[in-house]
């Protein structure tokens, strides 16, 4: 089970400039948290930070009680959908079974209980009947879970979604929301950067608000009020 | 046609030396333009073919026909074209595109210049366009091994190659060393370039790596059948145009990569799947699935 992911006076900068300024929050295991702001507000910023990919001016991330970026077998970055050439000569097997080479390596064979581990997460997500398809003759949704199979098959406990919902239909997009609260709920530790507001106030648990500093984290209801997202996006947010 | 007759011939051990160049390019040009292809990287090694002209004409000029010197000249030319273009791109406001081939037209026209100040009008055809039936034992090794080291290469690290060109970022976020890939691919593909200059020569050399990928990637959905069947016609690519070549006497590298052509063309219009003829007899089919997008737990 994981445990939970803090943020400790955390600086970010890109060159000579600070996109995340001191921000503190602590994300507990088994939340939905979704990160959000205006556009350059640092919430992509901050996911990578997670990773290791960008280094800390100041501050530390921490998962449990060690660095976040050392637990990296326990951690899963989803890029964006757009991110993907989704005409890559590639079947749906083959795109869930990449989420087990943090755990195999460059070099080992694949051994019985990675095959069953690859198996596991296309039934989890309901396409082990799509497992042989080249990936463009899948839905956007279709699409979506092969991404979410393959983070399942890495065996991580903590998720990293970068707009996942970003150009799903709404019916794909709640549906996605729902899966990934039910993540939380078994214990998972999932993190969403996201621009669908809605989506985050009915199905997250937590929420950060974020303007390039910390405007609110904590439980959906106390993080997201209209002045937290007023603050966050210079503007009235109308939220349905 | 009498194999055994052919073999009797004065010439036959040029011509299965050329035969087994063939066979050698075919296979490693073919999963190499795999990865060119998918990782969109075609025309920047069209630029890095032509740019490594001057390199291996300096090599030709002060070593002869030495299969070393001529790698080492390659590879540096090759080298400085990267370096310097990343250099420019990142200290000036031209962008790394424009860089790039800024610099490779410069730099082949300073390796035609050096071949031409020199050498003679062949030595610049050959060194422009090659000529399969003039190719040295010491070419047949290098192919040999540049081709067998391909191939291993793909064979051992078909997993890490497969994520970094589907998806670097993940392949990043896994622990890989992409950049160890990248520069790994790209310097098989400068010495599959070196090695496959005196056969099909500067010019030509992009159709040897590309056409194989291009019309594998026409007929496959899966990442290791496509390179299985670009390496195959590359194989059959090549062969075929040097037979048409060595029995009409029109140039070899020329003939090889027509030969190729013609399939790629063909593909291009008959793939069931991928193909022109495809898409303009089922206008209204849709690949995507025409169910609903459920994502529901």
């Amino acid at each position: 089970m994981s445990d939970a992911l803090a943020f400790r006076n955390c600086t970010v900068c890109y060159g000579a400039t600070p996109v995340v300024h001191h921000l503190s929050a602590v994300l507990p295991a088994g939340s939905l948290t979704g990160i959000v702001g205006r556009n350059g507000a640092g919430k992509s910023t901050l996911l990578r930070a997670v990773l290791g990919w960008l280094p800390l001016t100041t501050g530390a991330i921490t998962l449990g009680d060690a660095p976040a970026h050392d637990a990296r077998e326990r951690l899963h970055y989803l890029p964006q959908r757009s991110q993907i050439d989704w005409d890559f000569p590639v079947t749906v097997r083959e795109v869930v079974a990449m989420g087990r080479h943090g755990r195999v390596g460059a070099l080992r064979r694949f051994l019985p209980e990675d095959e069953q581990a690859v198996d596991g997460a296309l039934r989890e997500l309901g396409i082990d009947s799509l497992q042989r398809r080249q990936i463009n003759a899948l839905s956007g949704g279709q699409q979506q879970r092969t991404l979410l199979a393959r983070a399942v098959a890495s065996g991580a406990d903590v998720f990293l979604l970068d707009e996942p919902f970003a150009a799903l239909d709404p019916s794909a997009a709640t549906g996605l929301a729902r899966r990934l609260r039910a993540w939380a709920e078994q214990g998972r530790l999932v993190v969403v950067v996201a621009h669908e507001i809605d989506l985050v106030r009915a199905h997250a648990t937590h929420a950060l608000v974020m303007n390039n500093h910390l405007i609110a984290a904590g439980p959906v209801g106390e993080a997201m009020t209209d002045a937290h997202l007023a603050a966050a996006f210079g503007r009235p947010v109308a939220v349905r | 046609m009498d194999w055994l007759a052919l073999l009797d011939e004065p010439g036959h051990r040029l011509f299965v030396r050329a035969l087994l160049v063939c066979v050698f390019l075919g296979i490693s040009g073919g999963l190499l333009g795999c990865v060119l292809v998918v990782r969109r990287m075609t025309l920047m090694v069209d630029a890095l073919a032509h740019s490594l002209l001057p390199g291996v004409a300096m090599a030709w000029l002060l070593f002869g026909q030495s299969v070393i010197a001529l790698l080492v000249g390659g590879m540096a030319a090759g080298l400085v074209t990267a370096l310097a273009s990343g250099l420019i791109s990142r200290l000036t406001r031209v962008k790394e595109d424009a860089a790039f081939g800024g610099l490779f037209a410069a730099m082949f026209a300073g390796g035609v210049l050096l071949v031409s100040s020199t050498g003679t009008r062949g030595d610049l055809q050959h060194f422009l366009f090659g000529n399969v039936l003039a190719i040295g034992t010491g070419d047949l090794v290098l192919a040999g091994a540049v081709s067998v080291a391909t191939a291993l290469t793909f064979a051992v690290f078909y997993r890490s190659i497969l994520l970094e060109c589907f998806d670097p970022t993940f392949h990043r976020a896994c622990g890989g060393n992409g950049m160890a890939v990248h520069l790994g691919l790209l310097a098989l593909t400068v010495v599959n370039l070196v090695a496959a200059l005196h056969a099909i020569g500067v010019v030509l050399a992009l159709g040897l790596f590309m056409l194989p990928a291009i019309t594998a990637y026409l007929w496959c959905d899966r990442w290791g059948t496509m390179l299985v069947v670009a390496a195959a016609y590359g194989v059959a690519g090549t062969v075929g145009g040097f037979f048409i070549s060595y029995h009409t006497g029109l140039a070899s590298g020329a003939c090889m990569v027509a030969t190729l052509g013609v399939g790629f063309v063909l593909s291009a219009l008959l793939s069931p799947r991928h193909g022109l003829l495809a898409r303009w007899w089922r206008p209204h089919h849709h690949h995507r699935e025409e169910s609903p997008d459920v994502c529901d737990t």
